[in-house]
C-alpha cells in the first residue's frame, strides 16, 4: 500500500497559501502534475499542486465511494463514479450532440462548435483522467516523432524517440507497466538490450487468442508493403507478476492502493473487467499513487477545491502569480478569491484546460498558436459475433490487440491506426450485455430458458474491434473561449472548434474494409451499423462512420524549435513566459497510434529535471 | 406483499434460472419490495394470482407476457433480475394503468447491478463485481469446443 499523509491536504486555508512564496506552484493533480511534484519533491523543493476537484479519493473509504457509486448509477460512462462538481465541471460522454452548422451546443461544459460532436472526456478530480483511463500504455513508434520529415504531412517533434526513450523507461517504473519487450520490439521501438518491463505481460484473453489463431498467416498489402497479421498484448500500468530480472535483477515491488490507514489492497489485477471507469481494488495505476509518495517525501501540499482562474504576468512577461477561486461546497458557487506565489509556475491540466486557461487569461500567446491544433484518436468501431464461444466479458477491459498498421509508408496519405481487442464485447457500440436483454425480451419476446440460452449465445461470441485512428494537426481544430459562457464561478468554459481530418476519414474508410477482411478470416457475423442521427456521424466518399472520441487529447500548446511555429520547447516551457511550463498531452505535436498517458508522463520527467536545473 | 414462493416460480419461469439460482442472488426480497412499491396498488398481487390460476407453467407465463396489463410487468422483472435495473413503466401502460413516484429508470440498489444474472448468463461477472482472478480470462471460457 502506498501511506497518504492526509495532513499535507490543506482545504480551508487559501489566505495562508496566499502569503507563501513557492519553489513551484502546479496547477492540477493528474498523472502530469504528480510525476513533477514528486520529482520536485525528491529534490527538496517546495510544491503547492492547486487541484480543483474535492480531494476525496485520499483514503479507501474516498475511493470505495466511487465505486458504490459507479454500482448504483444508471448510466455507467466513464464519469460515473465521480460526483458531480458544478465547480470544477466535467464533460462527459453522455453530454455528445449533433451538432448543426452555426448552431453551437452550449448545455453541457464544453461549448461545442462542431462541424464534429464529440463525446471526449476528462476528470477533474485528485488524480484526474488516470481515475478513469484504461491504462493501456504503448510507446510511439519513432516515425511518430518526424512525421513531417519522414511522410511530408504533420509536425516533426524537436526530440527523437532515441532522446524521450530512457525517460519511457522511467514513465514505466514510475507507472508500474506489465508487458515483456519481446512484444513490444515492432516498427522500430527499440528498448537497450538488457530491459524488461518492471512486471510481465497481462495474459491474452481466450478472445485474442481465438482472433490471434484465425488472423495468422493473413497478410495485407498498402502503399506497396506487406503488413503480416497478429494479436499482440499491450503493454499495461495495472498490477502483474513482477519480472524479476527489472532494474538489473533488483526486481520489482508494485505499489498497492493508496490509503490513510493500513490496508491490504491494490494487489495483481483480478481481471474485473471494469478499469474504465475505475479500477475497484486499485490494482490499475492512478496518479493519486504518485501523489502520495510526493507528499510523503519532501515540502509538497495540496491545496484542494481551488479553480485557477487566472495566470497574471509581471512586467517582464514572467508568470508573478495565478489567482484561484477556492470554494466550498460542489454544488454552491460561493468562493474565496486568493493568489498563489511561486518561482516557478507549471500548468498541468490538461490539453484543453490549459489553454482554457491561457487563453482566459488573456495569453494568447505570440505564436498565435494557444488552443490552435487540438487532436484526440478517432475510433471507429467494428462488431461482430464470432463463429464459437469466446469467453467475451471476462479479464481486463482490453488485452491485446493488431498493431501492424501503427506505421507504414502508407501514412503519406492516410492515417495509421492500432486495433483494440475489447474483452467487454459490445459494451461501447451497444451497451450489451443490457442491450442484448432488451432486443431478446422486448423484441423478440423471449423468456425463460430460451431467453436465458439465447442471451448466453450472443454474449460469450461478441468480437469488438475498436480502431484507434491517428489525427493529425489544424490549426483549425481549436480550444477557445468567449465570455458569453462562463461556469458557475465565472470562469469561461472551453470552446471547442473541431473537425475529423480528411487524412484520418481516409484511414476510418480503410478500417472498415480491415474490419471486414478480419471478420472473413474469422468467420464473424459482421453486425457493425452507423447511425446517420448519431452524434459522432461523418461521411467521407459516400459512406457513413460513426466516429467516438478516445480522451486523448493533445495539441493545444505544441512543442516545437521555434517560438514561432510553436507554444513550449522540447522541455515544455513557454516561449513566452520563461519560467511557466505548459505540460501534458498540449506539448505533443503528433499523436501516432499510442494511447497519450505514457508520453505524457515520460515528457514530465524531462520537464521537472529542466525545472530542477532552474531552481538550483 | 404476495408470497415468496409465487413470486420465485414466476421470476425462474420469466428469467430460466432455477428458484435455487434466485435466491442465490440474494435480491429476491428487495425485487419483491421494488414491484410493491413501483406498481401503482393491485398490480402486483394481480401478476402474481393471474399467473397461479392460469396453472402457473409454460401457457401461464405465455399468457403473461401477452397480457397488455401484466405483459410489460414481466418485461420488467425480468430485467431487474437480469440487469438489476427498473425501466420506467411505457406512457401508454401509465395511462391506462397509473403511476407511482417510485416508477422511474433507475439501478434499484448497487447490491443488484452486482447480481445482475446478465454477467452469470453468460459465465463471466459483473464489472468490478465477483471477479475471477489474475488470468482466468486466459482460460478456455464454459461451452468452448
Amino acid at each position: 500500500m502506498v501511506f497518504f499523509p492526509r495532513d499535507k491536504m490543506t482545504r480551508t486555508s487559501a489566505e495562508q497559501v496566499g502569503e507563501e512564496i513557492y519553489d513551484v506552484v502546479i496547477v492540477g493533480g493528474g498523472v502530469a502534475g504528480a510525476i513533477i511534484a514528486k520529482q520536485l519533491s525528491a529534490a527538496h523543493k517546495r510544491v503547492l499542486v492547486v487541484e480543483s476537484g474535492m480531494g476525496k479519493d485520499v483514503d479507501l473509504a474516498g475511493y470505495e465511494s466511487y465505486v458504490s457509486r459507479f454500482y448504483g448509477t444508471a448510466m455507467k460512462d466513464n464519469q460515473s463514479p465521480y460526483p458531480i462538481n458544478r465547480n470544477s465541471p466535467m464533460p462527459r460522454s453522455t453530454d455528445a450532440r449533433k451538432i448543426t452548422p452555426g448552431l453551437p451546443a452550449t448545455d453541457a461544459y464544453i461549448v461545442q462548435n462542431g462541424p464534429f460532436g464529440s463525446d471526449t472526456t476528462y476528470t477533474r478530480v485528485l488524480g484526474g483522467t488516470t481515475m478513469h483511463w484504461e491504462a493501456k500504455t504503448p510507446r510511439m513508434v519513432p516515425d511518430d516523432f518526424s512525421m513531417r520529415n519522414t511522410f511530408g504531412v504533420g509536425e516533426n517533434w524537436p526530440i527523437s524517440y532515441d532522446e524521450i526513450e530512457p525517460d519511457y523507461r522511467e514513465a514505466e517504473r514510475e507507472m508500474g507497466v506489465s508487458a515483456d519487450v519481446e512484444d513490444q520490439r515492432y516498427l522500430g521501438i527499440s528498448f537497450p538490450d538488457d530491459y524488461v518491463y518492471p512486471m510481465r505481460k497481462m495474459p491474452l484473453s481466450y478472445l485474442d487468442q481465438q482472433v490471434d489463431q484465425g488472423i495468422r498467416g493473413t497478410s495485407v498489402q498498402l502503399g506497396g508493403q506487406q503488413f503480416d497479421l497478429e494479436v499482440r498484448s499491450f503493454p499495461q500500468a495495472r498490477n502483474g507478476i513482477p519480472n524479476p530480472l527489472y532494474n538489473g535483477g533488483k526486481g520489482y515491488r508494485p505499489l498497492g492502493a493508496v490509503s490513510t490507514s493500513q490496508v491490504e489492497a491494490g494487489e495483481r489485477c483480478q481481471g474485473n473487467n471494469n478499469c474504465v471507469p475505475i479500477c475497484p481494488v486499485q490494482a490499475k495505476y492512478y496518479a493519486g499513487k504518485t501523489m502520495a509518495q510526493a507528499l510523503l517525501g519532501g515540502d509538497v501540499k495540496v491545496l484542494t477545491q481551488a479553480v485557477a482562474s487566472r495566470v497574471v504576468l509581471d512586467a517582464d512577461g514572467r508568470v508573478s502569480h495565478i489567482e484561484i477561486k477556492q470554494y466550498h461546497d460542489p454544488i454552491l458557487p460561493d468562493h474565496t478569491t486568493a493568489t498563489v506565489r511561486g518561482r516557478v509556475f507549471v500548468l498541468a491540466a490538461n490539453a484543453i484546460e490549459n489553454p482554457r486557461l491561457m487563453l482566459a487569461s488573456g495569453l494568447a500567446g505570440s505564436s498565435g498558436l494557444m488552443g490552435r491544433n487540438l487532436m484526440d484518436h478517432a475510433y471507429l468501431l467494428c462488431w461482430g459475433l464470432m463463429p464459437q464461444v469466446c469467453g467475451t466479458m471476462r479479464g481486463t477491459n482490453c488485452t491485446g490487440g493488431i498493431v501492424a498498421l501503427r506505421n507504414g509508408s502508407f501514412r503519406s496519405q492516410q492515417a495509421a491506426f492500432g486495433i483494440d481487442i475489447h474483452n467487454d464485447g459490445w459494451g461501447w457500440s451497444e451497451g450489451s450485455p443490457a442491450s442484448d436483454l432488451l432486443r431478446l425480451v422486448d423484441g423478440q419476446n423471449k423468456f425463460g430458458r430460451s431467453l436465458r440460452r439465447e442471451l448466453a449465445d450472443s454474449i460469450t461470441r461478441q468480437l469488438l474491434l475498436a480502431f484507434m485512428i491517428e489525427v493529425l494537426p489544424d490549426p483549425n481544430n481549436r480550444v477557445s473561449v468567449d465570455p458569453a459562457y462562463k461556469d458557475q464561478l465565472g470562469n469561461m468554459r472551453p470552446v471547442v472548434t473541431y473537425n475529423i481530418p480528411e487524412y484520418t476519414m481516409r484511414g476510418a474508410a480503410y478500417a472498415r474494409r480491415f474490419a471486414q477482411l478480419v471478420f472473413q478470416r474469422l468467420g464473424v457475423a459482421d453486425y457493425t451499423h452507423y447511425d446517420p442521427g448519431d452524434y459522432g456521424y461523418v461521411t467521407y466518399e459516400g459512406a457513413g462512420y460513426a466516429i467516438r472520441g478516445g480522451n486523448h487529447l493533445a495539441g493545444t500548446h505544441i512543442m516545437g524549435s521555434s517560438p514561432s511555429t510553436s507554444v513550449v520547447d522540447p522541455d515544455q516551457r513557454s516561449w513566452d513566459h520563461a519560467n511557466l511550463f505548459l505540460v501534458g498531452g498540449g506539448s505533443m505535436p503528433s499523436i501516432g497510434t499510442a494511447n497519450v498517458t505514457l508520453t505524457i508522463a515520460a515528457l514530465c520527467f524531462r520537464t521537472a529535471r529542466a525545472i530542477i536545473a532552474d531552481l538550483a | 406483499m404476495q408470497s415468496n414462493d409465487s413470486f420465485l416460480a414466476l421470476s425462474a419461469a420469466l428469467t430460466g434460472f432455477s428458484t435455487l439460482d434466485l435466491l442465490g442472488t440474494g435480491m429476491a426480497q428487495e425485487y419483491q419490495r421494488t414491484l410493491d412499491a413501483t406498481l401503482p396498488p393491485g398490480i402486483y398481487r394481480e401478476l402474481l394470482e393471474t399467473w397461479a390460476s392460469a396453472g402457473g407453467g409454460e401457457a401461464a407465463t405465455d399468457q403473461i407476457m401477452g397480457d397488455p396489463k401484466l405483459g410489460p410487468v414481466a418485461r420488467n422483472l425480468i430485467q431487474l433480475w437480469y440487469c438489476g435495473t427498473w425501466s420506467a413503466m411505457p406512457d401508454d401502460w401509465r395511462s391506462a394503468y397509473g403511476t407511482t413516484p417510485l416508477d422511474m429508470s433507475r439501478v434499484v440498489s448497487p447490491e443488484a447491478f452486482q447480481a445482475g444474472l446478465q454477467w452469470a448468463v453468460a459465465g463471466a461477472h459483473a464489472p468490478a463485481s465477483g471477479q475471477q482472478g489474475f488470468a482466468a480470462w486466459a482460460l478456455p471460457p464454459e461451452g468452448s469446443s
